[in-house]
């Protein structure tokens, strides 16, 4: 295994997830894999079975809602968007994301001047 | 937060409905992701075959995804576990012999515990059959420095107490009271109770007819019970006012009880009160006559109403300081005083019970265990393909439960068939029978309940542990097998330790029912029958006219040519009665002494076979006009005359006689000076295990009493005669009860009935964790030597000898019966403490019932593993090299 891929982090597969959807609109669980790596740059190593497993767990939360369309090369397929729920929940978890980001990046640079 | 697990319950209630759907359109989107991710690498430029593995190692194992989602899409626990309970059913199906073995152990435990909580049930947790009566109390009070309790109060206290009580909301009074129901074709001796007006008020007991006692009624006014009422008077509804005849008197009916209150006078198997009379008052202030009964406030607290009794209490004391100085007020839950002891016989029992259900949890556990071990192989592999523990343990968890369910449905029908059976052998003359007999002893639903609570419970019991080593066994693939020797050891050791402390109770409680019935009572018991007869006031209101009506009934029964003899006593030996009274020994230092009181007739001591040791019997000759003699026991004399002929020596006794005045009754002693001619021998006359009491008997003739027993010896079988003897009885007068016909033998019987019941059960308990026991070490030592099949080969290839073989196994197991033993003795000491009221003449310490114990069970050990010791040393050594 690539020793340069980090996995995914507990939990913020659903918050990559609602925010890709929130950017590029209804998406198939395959679209949003390929938007995950592409964006990831091949830094997350990504079990891509997992999508659907988040996309479950948001769809019970009532964040995404799906509905069966047919996509680019003509294949019936689940689409998923976000709902207004959704995007209230992107924006608090965005908030709670970068406040912790921001914590965990002063201690690592503290520890660093000590 | 909440909302959120709403949400998500919403959510998994819709995809109940939905589920085969969501689960094909699953398969859809992710078989579509797969092909678009072939497709992808294979426009990158590989080969398909190999583009469709590397879509393969990107997306994951997509049949774990689909279970993942079932799982999170659903309520998964209800198809998992009805997955789960298909599973086990078809396992336990499929190993009939080890599915019988632990169904029939457990519903043994569960049975057992089953019938002894439906005791509990009756016992403890029956309300009495009144409204709200834990509100009621019984009202009694302490007497002398010591503060001892004394059953009943004095009548004139009772009238106190009931005027000046607040925090009581109403204070009643009864006492027992056997009547004769006269004036019908066949007499018939009813139990009673003398009450006071507002008694049933008191109770909560509104009556179905007519009214209950007035303040101003005569006193020849009862009322019946609703069961009197069906039997004797065929449900006439126009009773009420009618007259019936008690005692030969006339009474007026002024009312009739509803169904289903049973009210007993005294809880120790008294029989329900069938019929009900107004108290007669008693003015004397030191005469104890009625049992008070009280329905506390409804807010007010027991301090309270203690503070209040005291209050009362010391203002009697100030008002009559002669009688009532040291006396003082207590009372107790009317629901206690019902239960008495017998809540210290079922929790005896339950506890013994709960030991078999501990046995039988760990033989269960023990055969889960081997079993366990047979299926290493299908856990490896279930956790190999993704099981995880947790899923195993549960579905492990699901199959003991099953388990237990079936054992819980045999268990269910075993105490239907046991609970009547028990209530059959239940000792009578105790609260147990009582408590039993009121609450209807039967399978009820919270029986049931506990029952099916209990076979949940004991799954885990016995179940944890196995499935918890099953999934560690799976896990680390090579089994600690010589842990696992020692975990086995161990639930053994338990077993054995369990089942020794109930063989020493039981033991225990064989010793003393032996001793106790080997005990010499002092007279031959074959061949006796016996009967009360209790004579009228109204009929019989003279000493002539009592003592006329004895001597023609004993002459009449002795024309009968079975009878030998014939007798008449006022307290028969081992009746539990007794009528216990003071005299004096004049002379220069004045001595006071008391003996229990017997009028006898002259031929009583020969009938009974009671010896004459010094002097003379009694005889016809010491008539009413002739001077007072007596006659007295072995015990007597040697407490009195130590060191001296009592022969020819007077004494001074007191004759109660009952006066009624327009106040009430008085009970006055008269003195009389008595001549002691003659010294019998010590029967047993309170009980078996009762030491013989100073006892004096004197002439009936001089000494007449209203209430007799009559006691017959009889050269043929005593209660074949009984018709002929009630013939000739009624002969004498016809309106005459007689009741409480009993051969000695049966009141033998009776004296060791709670001894014989707990040994019943007891004992049975302790077969039975015997035999679970050896089952236990049977199959761990079948077990032990499957495990070692390989290691034995080896031996015997290398000489070891067949006896060795045999040794080896042996050893480890009496190795174990010695651990468990030595961990059994303490608690054996502790329970066994327990037993303590209920052992006559055997210390709980008996070191000859703890030897013989320990024998039985090292047999029992020995035994159950020389079977499969015996099968080791038969093995094979090239077999069993060859098995591996």
């Amino acid at each position: 295994m690539d020793a340069k891929k980090s996995e995914v982090l507990q939990g913020t597969l659903d918050l990559m997830i609602l925010k890709t959807l929130h950017a590029l609109g209804p998406l198939h669980g395959f679209g949003i894999a390929r938007r995950i790596e592409q964006v990831s740059q091949e830094v997350l190593q990504l079990n891509e079975g997992t999508v659907y497993t988040s996309l479950l767990r948001l769809q019970q939360q009532g964040w995404i809602v799906s509905h069966w369309g047919t996509s680019e090369n003509n294949r019936r397929a689940r689409f998923y968007s976000i709902t207004d729920l959704g995007q209230k929940q992107l924006t608090l978890e965005t908030e709670n994301w970068e406040r912790i980001a921001g914590v965990i990046g002063r201690v690592l640079r503290l520890e660093r001047q000590a | 937060m909440r909302m959120k697990a709403i949400r998500i319950f919403l959510s998994r209630l819709r995809a109940l409905f939905t589920q085969s759907k969501a689960n094909s359109e699953l398969d859809e989107e992710l078989e579509t992701h797969l092909d678009l991710l072939k497709e992808r690498f294979v426009a990158q430029g590989m080969a398909p075959e190999e583009a469709l593995a590397a879509a393969r190692r990107q997306f994951g194992n997509p049949t774990l995804l689909q279970q993942r989602h079932r799982e999170a899409r659903s309520f998964m626990f209800f198809s998992i576990l009805w997955r789960d309970v298909a599973y086990g059913a078809r396992l336990l199906r499929k190993n009939p012999g080890f599915t019988a073995v632990a169904a029939i152990t457990l519903a043994l435990g569960i049975g057992g515990t089953t019938v002894v909580f439906s005791l509990l049930d009756s016992v403890l947790l029956h309300p009495l059959p009144y409204p709200h009566s834990e509100q009621l109390y019984r009202l009694f009070p302490l007497e002398g420095k010591n503060k001892r309790g004394v059953e009943q109060a004095p009548y004139a206290d009772f009238l106190d107490w009931q005027r000046q009580t607040r925090t009581f909301e109403s204070l009643a009074a009864y006492n027992g009271e056997s009547i004769n129901l006269t004036g019908t074709a066949e007499p018939e001796r009813l139990e009673g109770s003398a009450i006071t007006p507002g008694f049933f008020a008191t109770l909560g007991v509104t009556p179905l007819l007519g009214r209950e006692f007035r303040s101003d009624d005569a006193e020849s006014v009862a009322i019946l019970s609703y069961e009197l009422w069906q039997r004797r008077f065929g449900s006439d509804a126009g009773i009420i006012s009618k007259p019936i005849h008690l005692d030969g008197l006339a009474y007026t009916v002024v009312g009739v009880l509803p169904p289903q209150v049973p009210f007993r006078s005294m809880p120790w198997g008294t029989p329900v009160s069938e019929i009900f009379v107004p108290v007669v008052p008693n003015p004397a202030r030191n005469w104890h006559s009625v049992r008070v009964l009280g329905r506390l406030a409804t807010d007010v607290s027991k301090e309270q109403a203690l503070a209040e009794m005291n209050g009362i209490a010391a203002g009697l004391a100030k008002a009559y300081p002669d009688s009532e100085q040291a006396r003082s007020i207590a009372f107790e839950p009317l629901a206690q005083y019902v239960v008495s002891d017998a809540s210290q016989t079922v929790w005896l029992l339950f506890g013994a019970v709960a030991f078999v259900l501990l046995i039988a949890c760990t033989n269960v556990a023990n055969l889960l265990l081997s079993q366990g071990a047979a299926r290493e192989r299908e856990m490896a592999i279930r956790m190999a393909v993704g099981a995880s523990r947790c899923r195993i343990l549960r579905q492990l968890l699901t199959e003991s439960l099953l388990l237990a369910a079936a054992g819980g449905a045999i268990s269910a029908a075993l105490a239907y068939w046991a609970i009547p059976l028990v209530g059959r052998i239940a000792p009578p003359f105790s609260s147990l029978f009582s408590r039993l007999e009121d609450a209807h002893l039967h399978l009820n639903w919270t029986v049931l309940g506990f029952s099916a609570l209990l076979s949940v419970l004991s799954s885990v019991l016995f179940g944890v542990l196995p499935a918890w080593k099953a999934t560690r066994t799976a896990q680390s693939s090579l089994a600690a097998s010589h842990r696992m020797y020692r975990v086995r050891g161990g639930l053994v050791a338990l077993e054995v330790a369990l089942s020794f402390v109930l063989l020493m109770g039981a033991g225990l409680m064989m010793k003393s029912l032996l001793r106790l019935l080997d005990v010499d009572v002092g007279f031959r018991t074959e061949h006796l029958l016996t009967m009360d007869v209790s004579l009228s006031d109204a009929k019989y209101s003279t000493a002539a006219k009592q003592a006329a009506y004895f001597d023609h009934v004993l002459q009449h029964l002795t024309t009968l040519p079975a009878v030998v003899s014939v007798g008449v006593v006022t307290d028969l030996p081992l009746t539990r009665n007794e009528t216990r009274n003071g005299f004096e020994i004049p002379g220069p230092h004045l001595v006071q002494g008391a003996a229990n009181y017997h009028a006898v007739s002259p031929d009583y001591f020969r009938t009974m076979g009671i010896p004459l040791l010094n002097g003379r019997e009694l005889d016809i000759g010491d008539s009413a006009n002739s001077p007072l003699v007596g006659v007295i026991n072995r015990s007597m004399a040697g407490k009195y005359w130590p060191n001296e002929n009592p022969i020819s020596k007077s004494i001074q006794v007191y004759h109660a006689v009952v006066e009624r005045t327009p106040e009430g009754e008085h009970v006055l002693f008269k003195p009389h000076l008595l001549e002691i001619v003659g010294i019998v021998g010590d029967v047993r006359q309170l009980g078996l295990d009762v030491s013989p009491d100073p006892e004096l008997f004197m002439p009936y003739d001089q000494w007449p009493a209203q209430e007799m027993s009559l006691v017959l010896r009889i050269a043929a079988e005593p209660s074949s005669l009984i018709p002929q003897v009630e013939k000739q009885i009624w002969r004498v007068d016809p309106d005459q009860p007689v009741t409480d016909i009993k051969t000695m033998d049966e009141w033998v019987a009776r004296e060791a009935a709670e001894r014989r019941f707990i040994l019943l059960l007891v004992g049975a308990f302790a077969s039975i964790a015997a035999v679970l026991a050896a089952v236990g070490i049977y199959g761990v030592a079948s077990y032990v030597m499957r495990q070692r099949t390989h290691e034995i080969g080896i031996r015997m290839a290398l000489g070891a000898r067949g006896h060795q073989v045999v040794w080896l196994i042996l050893r480890q197991n009496l190795t174990w019966l010695l651990i468990g033993i030595a961990a059994g003795l303490p608690g054996a000491f502790a329970l066994t403490r327990l037993l303590e009221r209920y052992l006559y003449a055997v210390r709980p310490t008996d070191a000859l019932t703890f030897a013989l114990i320990l024998l039985a069970q090292s047999a029992i050990t020995g035994v159950a593993s020389l079977v499969p010791a015996r099968r080791a040393a038969r093995v094979q050594p090239m077999e069993a090299l060859r098995h591996e």
